[in-house]
């Protein structure tokens, strides 16, 4: 009978913590959708966390095989004998709580939805449009989600006029800033571009990088993006495909030179004391570029 | 009509013992491996076996041309196994023949267990390896060398795969055969390890020994393995620790500049 009590006791206390986790997860989400700096809105805690190691892991390592003591995160499985807790990425090893995950430091962009993308229109057909979003799938973008849809009180009492839904919108080529409404394991990511910030983008420069290494680029509660675009009087448009928008309006040296520092972060994300080392690199390079 | 036939000598062993290379029985033969080396491709790597060179490249998750290979419920993973025309001493015809196609398979039967294509429904990751020069082994080399690929691709895997070959040349087990031991030796079993729960992902076996020999030839294999895997590893890493170190050496420079100043 005792050892049954205990059982239960230790049941509940799991119980316990696994809602407290939940509770914390769902208050760091929110948080997440709440911070919006400038033009962006993403959860930038990924890389910069006190408890990250810098400890890089191969998959198929052991993290640990305390599996009592902790639980594996993302980026990580438990071996078939539940003894260990193994990597299945090359990535940093971070302890969150209980946690353990690897946050990778190389991989593919899997849409969520919510998330904002830049996508380019590929093809369009008279029912919609597709767009590469760097997904392993492509996007799909309807005509009613290019438009505005009215309430019914603002047809009575403004006199609008509804949009036709056709696609004449966007032609082949395009690049449009847009947020995914659905997307799951089996179907294609379905797009919007109704809403703050999107819409279809004109001029500027459209890059790519690693999607892993966007939440660098942006820095902790976006440091990292507000130095850059003082030290460069850019405008810059991140998103969590891994594609970046950037546009200097006609001042192409400091495009150029905010380009090379956007590719240095990408190799070298991983380290420590970026930001100040990028501020440093941004500064010398002004002086020797002649840009003001 | 062959005008030189291919001749073997007679002793694989050196009067001192050694192997015609110069190794002791159970040595390797130098290895060194690269990551990241081919820039369009999702994940790269680069192997140095011996004399064997060769490249690995992959791609993925894309979607699958012929559209007819995708699977609804899993992903497809599709490997290329090329050997050059100048890779060996004759020309080599350049069109894919029945023993790359079958290498290519066995190479992708091996690492399928330890990817999860489940994830991925619909689409194919493909894996293209090239032999620039071949010499005995190349199906262990290029099974490393696509593992390691995978892995740098940022493709989520359950493990790495090491491979390696043992054999028996003149009566006596020695590992990892080069091209004459493998042509004029006894046995050849080349083995893959996916260190998931160590298990055996690949096997296959051309010649005579006996149980015994070959319980031996297990245990010399996983301790070749073992070896091969931390190279790996190490290559693996290797990528990243020396950009960190780059960076370290920089702000020392710098601050060491200021200190003067």
């Amino acid at each position: 009978m005792e050892e049954d009590e205990r059982i239960k006791e230790n049941d509940d206390k799991e119980k316990e913590e696994d809602v407290q986790n939940e509770k914390e997860l769902g208050e760091e989400d929110s948080e997440g959708e709440a911070e919006v700096i400038d033009e962006i809105t993403q959860d930038v805690d990924e890389f910069e966390d006190e408890e990250t190691t810098r400890e890089l892991v191969a998959p198929g390592e052991v993290l640990t095989t305390e599996v009592e003591k902790y639980l594996p995160g993302r980026g990580t499985i438990l071996s078939k004998d539940r003894k260990q807790i193994i990597s299945v990425y090359i990535g940093l090893k971070n302890i969150k709580k209980n946690y353990i995950n690897v946050i990778p430091l190389k991989g593919l962009y899997t849409p969520q939805p919510g998330d904002k993308v830049i996508a380019v229109v590929v093809d369009k057909n008279p029912v919609k449009y597709r767009c590469d979003i760097n997904a392993k799938d492509e996007a799909e973008l309807k005509p009613k989600n290019t438009i505005r849809r009215m309430k019914d009180h603002e047809s009575k009492y403004r006199h609008y006029e509804q949009e036709e839904q056709n696609v004449d919108k966007f032609d082949i080529g395009d690049v449009l800033i847009a947020k995914v409404l659905s997307a799951d394991r089996l179907n294609k990511p379905e797009l919007t571009t109704v809403g703050k910030y999107l819409g279809q983008k004109v001029g500027g420069v459209v890059i790519a990088i690693d999607p892993p290494k966007i939440p660098r680029v942006i820095g902790r509660n976006g440091s990292m993006i507000k130095m850059l675009k003082n030290a460069t009087n850019c405008s810059i448009f991140v998103t969590q495909n891994g594609r970046i928008w950037l546009n200097g309006s006609g001042r192409i040296s400091a495009e150029r030179l905010l380009i090379d520092a956007i590719s240095k972060i990408e190799r070298e994300a991983h380290t420590s004391g970026l930001t100040d080392r990028i501020q440093a690199y941004l500064e010398s390079e002004k002086i020797k570029r002649g840009i003001k | 009509m062959l005008l030189i036939k291919d001749e073997y000598p007679k002793l694989l062993f050196r009067e001192d013992g050694k192997r015609l290379d110069g190794r002791d029985k159970l040595e390797l033969r130098p290895i060194k491996m690269e990551v990241g080396v081919i820039k369009n491709a999702d994940g790269s790597a680069y192997i140095e076996w011996g004399n064997n060179k060769i490249f690995a490249a992959v791609y993925g998750p894309r979607e699958v041309h012929p559209h007819h290979l995708a699977k609804p419920d899993r992903g497809a993973l599709r490997v290329f196994y090329r050997m050059a025309t100048f890779s060996v001493f004759d020309r080599k015809r350049p069109a894919p023949g029945r023993r790359e196609k079958e290498i290519s398979m066995i190479i992708g039967d091996c690492l399928e267990p330890v990817l999860f294509l489940e994830l991925y429904p619909g689409t194919s990751f493909e894996i293209f390896i090239e032999v620039v020069d071949a010499d005995g082994g190349t199906r262990c080399a290029s099974t490393t060398v696509a593992a390691l690929a995978l892995a740098d691709a940022g493709i989520p895997m359950r493990s790495l795969v090491t491979a390696v070959a043992v054999g028996k040349i003149d009566d006596e087990i020695v590992v990892d055969l080069s091209g004459i031991e493998d042509k004029a030796g006894q046995a050849d079993m080349p083995l893959a390890v996916s260190w998931f729960n160590n298990q055996i992902s690949l096997l296959q076996f051309d010649g005579n020994v006996s149980i015994e020999e070959f319980e031996k030839f297990l245990e010399h294999a996983k301790d070749a393995a073992q070896k091969i895997y931390e190279i790996q590893l190490a290559a693996l890493k290797n990528k990243y620790i020396s950009i960190q170190n780059n960076v370290e050496k920089d702000v020392e420079k710098e601050n060491k500049e200021v200190e003067i100043k």
